[in-house]
Parts: structure tokens; sequence; C-alpha cells
């Protein structure tokens, strides 16, 4: 009997554990988060638990193929929920002889060049990297550089970039030129917490020339959760360049975290664009936080039906312990929306390093 | 030297025969011992270079872990017990170059000092080890390298409970991990050493994961039972060795009891008093002393009072300094060289210092008030002595029964055993959540019986029913919202810190509750035994802003304990009403009251939010008959 107590008593206390942080409107301005997503206004809580009791009542005794029509897929995991979508959409970066241009043009991309000795370099007529392949010094380094440029090696003149440049250098963004639509893959995950906890939706997106096609990956029930990962690796072809929204440090450790979990193999090792970065250094000065739902008031993406990130563990909670497909509805859009707007701020932010 | 100290007290003017007891704790010389097989090369060169010949204690030790036995050393402080179990982790990391160790110790003070140890170590060793500490403290940008290159990872039970579930992180460090070695291993017991004991059981699942078998080596005090203390703990078998082959000089053990101040023989001096007299006395005589107090307030109040004395005689103060928990570390450091320099003849510590830090041995100790458990007051008097050289203990009694009943009975005390390490393993609270932590880290199958025999299947069906764990094929998985290890903590320690500043510089931390009670706003915070008057405590951003001011008083904060009962679980009805259930506990902090030395000059109002906490509790109804009788 005690220990039924007690596993009552671990519910509460899992039950109070948020992690974020509910702030009043009326209140003073929030301390600078800590983590990315850590607070919400007390508004759009209270207007997200109205909504979850609106969404309880409308989808009661519904079934998950009537709320959010997809399929049953299986792979050497089990079994997950696959949903697809197309949306019209441009999705653009810019062209390779554009990236190349602006890639040989700042020379500080070599070690043990400043801006003094760019600038001295720039006067004696040396204006670009490719220039550089003639100069007595820098030459062997130049040369190293122009061939991953001329080759096309995005991984790694990602990784010459990032020892060299911030994380957020407009640069790191131009690379993608190397790139056709075809190459990129957007992925979002929503879990169940900032870590340690199940995974239970996994998005994708692919652009094409005038669509984006979404394909998620959802959790019936934590058993799913294998596949699902599985589902989602199966989809990431070795060559496809990522778009993430903190990524780097979320959603792909993230991932390589849940397959230690379950003691299983995989690997997600592919070039990521984490735009984060991006936004941060372009966004930030106008902004009031980077949040994605912030990003898009900012460019005047509107969202049909949305509840606040920090959110979507309730809503899975709610949704594991009713059984009501519901609170799903909300949290599948949610993703889809995010994967979207990746794709429209990828493109859109080119515009703010002019 | 010892016996002139007494002498000279006991013939002064202003002895009043507060000497009840004297015990004479005769010298023993050194036992040697001999290793079954030779060490490998480079290690053998360290003895010699060090000149070092093995106790016997030392070489059991070091035969029982290279047979490949788990081993506990329990033998008194400063009897060698580091190297013991340094010699066989440094072979092992010699014979296998990818070979790993994890030392865990019960706070982050002590790690420091062992990182210099072990960095010694691999220098005289000629291995690449490369030990670092690996905690809450660790800058995030160290991190991955520590875990890939760190061959010693120091750590705490804290940090290893939060670690765990990032264990793909650490795979190479499990992979290859050997030792596992617990220092002062008899803190673990009560509440904390049960969660402790589960935590243990977590990190061999989790090893287990990774192929991995360390062998473990626990050190501790004396305490009665190392084996068993051990076995519970870890949940594996152990070979103890506890008979120590250090060398000890002779140790005269005095039990003092501060003498009457009234005629009617009901009063005694205050013991606070009587241990600033005697340290002010050791300090003039030149004997290094370690004063143990029972609080922080105290350890800093005797270090002031005992400044003013050895004014009042015109002598240097910079000799005497406090040491207690909140210091910033660089503090606490300057503080242990400095004493092992003999740049300081009295230190007032709290109990910070029992624990194992090398501060080498003094020449006395002044303990002022009994600590509680015969193993403490052990710990703590093993700080004087060094090897052949005689060394003082004084007890100096507070006016408590307990403190009162040694003083009458000496004999009591030092025929008394050491107590037992107790822990819990079938505490429905502290496994169950362990087992939901264990849950987040890897799943949950049968085979885990062997790491938790104890309550797994009910604690999974239990968690099952409220919805935390959920079947899968690959076993139980963690299916909650929240993080494991911010809902199961180790210990009651509450998680909101305090920070001290003083025009904008950092003086201080210190925990929410300590700080309603010595960081109030008006109150005098003592630090390193100069006072702090505090301007404002900002219980938003929990940051306390003090001055420094000179003045020749000090606070207490009063509060009151109000107990509710939330919910009763089982009671019973009989001569006595008994009951289980949850409790809530407030605190509330009403008052503070100025004072100098003992006597109250003033009281002041405060005006603090009050704190509570929940917990489970047992209760008994006192029968009114009992009452009114």
């Amino acid at each position: 009997m005690a220990l039924f107590r007690v596993a009552e008593s671990l519910r509460k206390r899992v039950g109070q554990s948020r992690e974020f942080k509910v702030v009043s409107e009326k209140g003073p301005e929030p301390q600078k988060p800590q983590v990315f997503e850590s607070w919400i206004w007390s508004s759009e809580y209270e207007q997200a638990l109205k909504f979850e009791k609106q969404l309880l009542r409308q989808y009661r005794g519904k079934s998950l193929e009537d709320a959010l029509p997809g399929k049953i897929v299986s792979n050497e995991q089990g079994q997950c929920y696959e949903i697809s979508s197309s949306c019209c959409a441009k999705f653009k970066t810019v062209t390779y002889e554009q990236s190349r241009q602006v890639m040989i043009s700042d020379l500080k991309v070599l070690p043990g060049i400043g801006p003094a000795n760019e600038q001295l370099l720039k006067n004696q007529g040396y204006k670009t990297v490719e220039d550089l392949e003639r100069h007595p010094r820098w030459k062997m380094q130049a040369y190293e550089y122009m061939k991953l440029i001329d080759k096309k090696e995005v991984n790694l003149a990602q990784k010459w970039l990032w020892q060299r440049l911030p994380k957020s250098h407009p640069l790191l963004h131009y690379l993608a030129g190397f790139c056709q639509n075809q190459d990129f893959a957007i992925v979002d995950i929503e879990t169940l917490g900032l870590s340690e906890r199940p995974i239970i939706l996994l998005g994708i997106a692919k652009p094409t020339k005038n669509h984006i096609c979404t394909t998620q990956f959802l959790l019936r029930d934590i058993p799913d959760e294998p596949s699902a990962i599985y589902a989602l690796i199966a989809q990431l072809d070795p060559n496809l360049s990522l778009i993430t929204y903190n990524g780097k440090s979320f959603d792909i450790p993230y991932i390589k975290q849940r397959l230690a979990y379950y003691g299983l193999d995989g690997y997600i090792d592919n070039t990521n664009f984490d735009i984060l970065h991006f936004t941060r250094r372009a966004l930030k000065p106008k902004l009031t936080d980077c949040k994605l739902e912030t990003v898009e008031k900012y460019l005047g993406i509107k969202r049909d039906i949305n509840i606040p990130g920090a959110l979507v563990p309730h809503f899975y909670d709610t949704y594991l312990r009713t059984k009501n497909v519901g609170p799903l509805v909300p949290i599948v859009e949610h993703n889809r929306q995010d994967l979207l707007t990746l794709g429209t701020l990828f493109s859109k932010l080119y515009e703010e390093w002019a | 030297m010892i016996e002139e100290f007494i002498r000279g007290i006991k013939q002064s003017r202003s002895y009043k025969k507060q000497i009840v007891h004297l015990e004479e704790l005769p010298a023993h010389k050194a036992v040697w011992g001999e290793l079954e097989k030779p060490l490998p090369e480079n290690l053998q060169k360290v003895l010699l270079n060090r000149k070092i010949q093995l106790y016997s204690h030392q070489a059991q030790a070091i035969n029982a872990a290279r047979s490949g036995k788990n081993v506990v050393i329990a033998t008194p402080t400063a009897s060698g017990k580091t190297l013991a179990f340094n010699i066989p982790v440094f072979e092992a990391l010699t014979r296998d170059s990818k070979a790993t160790a994890l030392y865990i110790y019960p706070a982050k003070a002590l790690t420091n000092d062992q990182l210099k140890v072990l960095k010694e170590l691999e220098k005289e060793s000629q291995i690449k080890v490369d030990p670092n500490i690996y905690d809450g403290d660790t800058p995030q940008y160290q991190r991955a390298s520590i875990r890939e290159n760190s061959r010693i990872i120091l750590t705490n039970p804290y940090g290893l409970h939060q670690y765990l579930p990032w264990h793909y992180k650490w795979r190479k460090f499990f992979q290859n991990l050997k030792f596992i070695v617990m220092d002062e291993a008899h803190i673990y017991r009560g509440v904390f050493g049960s969660n402790v004991a589960m935590l243990i059981r977590r990190l061999l699942r989790i090893c287990n994961h990774y192929h991995a078998t360390p062998q473990i080596i626990l050190s501790s005090a004396t305490i009665a039972n190392p084996e068993e203390h051990a076995k519970r703990l870890t949940g594996k078998d152990f070979e103890v060795i506890s008979n120590d082959g250090s060398p000890r000089g002779k140790k005269s053990f005095v039990f003092w009891n501060p003498p009457f101040e009234d005629s009617t023989n009901t009063l005694r001096r205050s013991t606070h008093q009587e241990t600033k007299d005697l340290l002010t006395l050791s300090v003039l005589q030149n004997l290094q002393t370690l004063c143990f107090t029972t609080s922080r307030q105290m350890a800093e109040l005797i270090t002031r009072w005992t400044k003013t004395e050895l004014t009042a005689k015109s002598k240097p103060t910079n000799v005497i300094t406090a040491y207690r928990a909140g210091y910033l570390p660089q503090e606490r450091r300057d503080i242990e060289n400095r004493l092992k320099n003999k740049n300081l003849i009295g230190v007032v510590s709290t109990n910070a210092l029992e624990l194992g830090i090398d501060i080498g041995s003094l020449d006395s100790v002044i303990i002022s008030g009994y600590p509680g458990t015969v193993i403490s007051t052990w710990q703590q008097a093993g700080r004087a002595g060094r090897s052949n050289m005689d060394s003082l203990v004084m007890l100096v009694a507070y006016q408590n029964p307990l403190d009162q009943y040694f003083m009458k009975h000496p004999s009591d005390f030092f025929g008394r055993p050491h107590e037992q390490a107790i822990i819990g393993l079938h505490n429905h609270y502290i496994t169950s959540g362990h087992i939901m932590c264990a849950t987040s880290e890897l799943p949950i199958n049968e085979g885990d019986k062997q790491f938790f025999p104890e309550l797994l299947s009910a604690s999974i069906q239990a968690l099952e029913q409220e919805k935390l764990v959920k079947k899968t094929p690959h076993g139980w998985v963690y299916s909650g919202t929240a993080r494991t290890t911010e809902v199961v903590s180790l210990g009651n320690i509450s998680d909101k810190t305090v920070t001290v500043f003083c025009n904008e510089n950092l003086l201080e931390t210190l925990t929410l509750n300590k700080a309603y009670e010595e960081a109030h706003t008006g109150a005098v915070l003592l630090h390193q035994g100069e006072t702090y008057i505090c301007e404002s405590l900002d219980l938003n951003h929990l940051v306390a802003k003090v001055k420094q001011e000179n003045v020749h008083y000090h606070t207490e904060a009063l509060k009151d304990v109000e107990v509710t009962i939330n919910k009763t679980h089982e009671k019973s009805n009989k001569s006595t009403k008994i009951g289980l259930g949850e409790l809530s506990i407030t605190e509330t902090y009403h008052t503070y009251i100025t004072k100098t030395y003992d006597t109250v000059i003033e009281r002041s109002t405060l005006d603090l939010p009050p704190l509570t906490f929940s917990t489970i509790g047992v209760w008994f109804s006192i029968p009114t008959k009992l009452e009114s009788s």
C-alpha cells in the first residue's frame, strides 16, 4: 500500500515541477531567461488551458485517424504514426555564385589574418582569398580554403568557418548556397521535457521548388518512440544538410541521448544550419526574445491554432492520461508550423545581412 | 609540552577544577606490512623517493585490492588511507593505458584537496592520468574534454545524480571504469546514506550496461559495522581492513566541565566563554590548535572573542581565524595552507574540518560541546597528534544532560563502541524515487533485480499506476513530464542559495534557511571573525547586501515552528496515540535579538515570509492525563 502512496506523491511532485515560468504581463519585465523558451505569459498559459478543455470536449470519442489523418508505419523498431502534408512555400537560398563571392571576399577566414592584416592585404591588391593563392605567405591556406569552396564541401567548410568565426556569422549562412533545395531537411522535435524524457513527435520537412513537404512521426504511446526515431533517421540521407532552431544544442543531442537510452545504434552527423544563431544576430535587437512565435510575428506569419512550445509536454501528458486525442492536434500543428516557419525564416534572414 | 600545559592550567589562580577527567591514551609504534607481489616499477620508485614504508593496514588494503576484492578501509584520521587506495588505482592505470577511476567525495571541498594529491602522484608515477574535478562548478566548455580525457574523475553524489542520465556522453569513461573510490564513506548514513546507496546501484547498473564491473574501495572513519555498511551502501561484498598500523604519540584527553557561577550550583559558566579562554591560552602557549564548534555562528564568535583577548594582551591576532561552509573556495584553500605552514596557530571550525581535508596534524584540539556521536568525537580528536608527538584533546561540556552525563561517567565514553552507520534499503520513498530515476537512465527490465533486489517490481507497479512509467518492448520507460533527478533529491538540502555581496564583491554564499538566520536585514553576518551588517535581503533574486562595520554585538534570529498534519496514513489508538502521515512544517522567523557576549541588549521585529516544507512524519499524542500530571 505504502508504495502506491509514494508513487502518488511522486506523481504530484512531477506535476508541480515545471521547466518554464508563467510571467504576468502586469508584473515587472521578466529577468533574462536562462534557457531558451523558459517562460510564457500568464495570459497565454490560461488561454492554452482553456483551449485544452475545449479540445477534450470536441474530440471526445474520436479516433486518431479522424483527428489527424495519417497512417501507421512499421520498421524494425515497431510502429509509429506518420502524418504528411504539403504546403505552398517559397524556399530559397542564395546561388552558388553569390555564396562563393561572399565567402572569398572575407580574408579573415584564414587563420592568422585579423582586421588589420586584411586591410593591408586588400590595399596591396589581394581582394579575395582566391587572390591570396598567389601570396607567398598565405598561399597554402588560401589553396586549402579555395579547394573547399570549389568542391562545394559544405560540411568541411562549415567546420573551417566555425574555427574562425562566431557561429552566428552570416558567412555560415551564405554557405547554404553550396546546396540545392532538395539537399535540405528541416528538423524539429517535440519532447516531454528539456532532457531525459521521451521524444513524442519528430518532424522533418523537405523543400522542393515551390513546396515544403512535411512528414511527422508521432508516438501513439511511449512504446512507439524507438520506431519514430528510426523513421526519422531513415529520412536523413547523410548528404542532406539540416536546418534546425537550436538543434545543435537541443534536437540532435536529444535524439542521440534517446538512442543511447534504448541502447540502439543510429547516427546523425549531417551538416547542421542552426539558424537560432543567425536569428539572434539579426533579430535580437529588434525583438523582445527569439522564441519562434515572436519571430513569426515579426515575419508576419499567423498561426491558426497554437499552443506555446513549453506546454507541449503538458498537452501530451493529458493525452496519455485521458486517451482523448484532442490535445495531440495542436501539438502536431505546432510542430508543422515550426517546420514551415524555419523554411521561411531561413530564406528571409538573407535580407537581414544586406 | 602537553603535560606542562596541563600542569600550567591546574596551577593557575583562575583554575576552578574544570578538569573532571584526564584519559591518557598511550603511544604505539608503527606496524609495517609487506606486499604479496612487487608493484610496477614506476610506483616502486614513488614509494622509494618519498621514503615510504607501508604500514600493515596499507599493505593489507593494497594486497586485497590487487587480488580483485572490494575493500573497505576503516582506520582513524591521518593513518594514510589515501595512499592505500591510490596505489592499486594507479597500478591499474599503469597497466592499462585506457583504464579509468571514479572518486566520489561527500562534499565539493574535499575534491580540491584530493586533486592536488592525485596530480602529484601522476607526476611522480610518470603516467598520463589527467585527474580532474567534474561537479557543479566545472565550466560547461571544459566538460566534454574532461569526460573524454581524464582517467580519474572526482565528483560528489549530488553531481553524479544529475550526470547519470547523460551516460552516453560518458561512454568511454564508463567502458573503461576499473575502480570506484568512495572516501569518507561513514558520512553516507541515515537518509543521505540511503539515497547514496540507491545512487550507487544506479551507477553500477549503467557500468554494467557498458560492460564494466569496477572494483569498489571505500575509506571510512572507524565505525562499528564497516562490512555491513559497505555492503548496504553498494550491494557488494567487501574485505574489511581496520587494524591501524600507523604510529601514534601519546594523547591526553581532557574532559572540561565549566565551573558553577552561582552559590546554588545550578548555573555553569558559558561553554563558549570557557572555550574562548582555552583557545586563548593555547595560542599564547604556541600550541597549534583546532577548535570545533557546533554552529557556524559560534565558530565566528569564538574567533572574534579570542581575538579580543589577544589584543588585550597585545598579541597578534592574525594567527587565528574561523573556517566553515560558505567561504569561497579560494579563502578555504588559503586557510588550509596557512594552517599547514603553521602561519595559523588557532582555527575555529564547524565540523567542515572534521572530514579529510589535508591540513596536517595539530598539537591540540578543543571540542566545544559533545558533537553528538562517538564517531565524530574521535574524528575531531584525530586531528591532533603527529606521529610520535604528544597531543591534547579537550572536550568542553555543554550544560545539557548528555554532555553532563559523560562528564560524570567518563569511562562510559571511553568504553563505548563507535556507532553503526545505518542505511535503510527498504524505505519506500527513497527506493521508489531512485527506481524512477533509473527508468529515465535506461529502461528497467527483470534483470535489473540484481541491482535493486529490494522493491523493484512493486515500485514499478505503483509507478505504472500513476502513469510515470510505461511498459515497452525495451523494458519499463519513464514517461513523466518532469526531470526525475529534480523531483528526487539526495537529502533535505534546500537548493536555493543566497549570494552575499559586500560593495559589489562576492563575500559568501549560504542556503536560504541560513540566510533567514544570518543574513536578514539588520543581521550581523560574521565572516572570518569580521562583522558585517546586512542592509537588505532580496528574496526574489536571492541576494543579500552587507556592509563591513566593526560592532561588538551579534544577532540571533528567533523562529516559531508550526507543524500541521495534512494527511494521516496510519494510526494506532492504544494508550498513546501514534500517527504516521504527511506533514507541513512552517517556520516563521519573527524576531531577532541583539547580544553582546551572552547578554541580550535589544529585540527587533523581522518581516520575512514563512518557510514551508512537506515531509513524512510520525507523531505521538500525549494523553491528557499525563499532560496534567
